[in-house]
């Protein structure tokens, strides 16, 4: 990937969009973090930790590995189902 | 006078610097650009005008870019690595539908041409 293309997403002097999460709780406990900040950026101190990311509905699971750095919590816990015919009986 | 670079053959009258930007994969008009001015090859000079020790140097210069077949194996690594890692993005390119947010209830017939895990180019 583009080093500049990272850099056109946001201001470098903001630095990368983060929330303030139980990290050091959840490694000492072994425990999944359950929350609802999609928009939160994967650092590499989140490496190992398991997330229970908000989809609108419920909390989908999500493991973090290395390939992980630098997108979002968010792009993995799909928001939308797929769409199935169901067939109507009573008419 | 047909001349070949990388297995592809360029028409004399054609310009180099846009020809090799229109056939060759994984590089712009930017970098072709480039190659030309560090080769002293002037903007508009054609394919008739070379000699023989500017093919080579042309084929010398070629040779580091990430080009063709390199280039097609970058981008298909890349999006292998979202496909595994279950994002959003990957998602997307296996069901062959737009990545980056754009209507899907009429055409986007660009994605439903090109998009899936093993990309052509």
């Amino acid at each position: 990937m583009k080093p500049s293309l990272h850099l056109l997403k946001r201001s470098v002097w903001k630095g990368p969009y983060v929330v303030p999460l139980p990290l050091k709780e959840a490694r000492e406990k072994n425990m999944p973090i359950k929350t609802m900040a999609r928009s939160c950026m994967i650092l590499p101190s989140f490496v190992g930790l398991r997330f229970q990311v908000h989809n609108g509905k419920t909390y989908v699971p999500v493991e973090i590995t290395e390939d992980m750095i630098g997108t979002k919590l968010g792009e993995y816990a799909p928001t939308r189902k797929r769409f199935t015919y169901k067939y109507t009986a009573n008419r | 006078m047909a001349i070949q670079l990388l297995g592809k053959t360029f028409r004399g009258h054609q310009p180099i610097r846009l020809a090799m930007a229109k056939k060759i994969y994984g590089l712009g008009i930017k970098n072709a650009t480039r190659i030309c001015s560090k080769l002293g090859i002037y903007p508009f000079m054609r394919f008739h005008q070379l000699n023989e020790s500017h093919v080579l140097a042309l084929t010398k210069e070629l040779n580091q870019y990430t080009i063709e077949d390199d280039a097609r194996r970058q981008l298909r690594e890349n999006i292998a690595v979202k496909r595994s890692t279950g994002s959003y993005v990957g998602r997307r390119h296996a069901m062959g539908l737009p990545v980056r947010g754009q209507n899907t209830r009429n055409n986007a017939m660009t994605a439903r041409k090109l998009n899936r895990v093993d990309r052509r180019g």
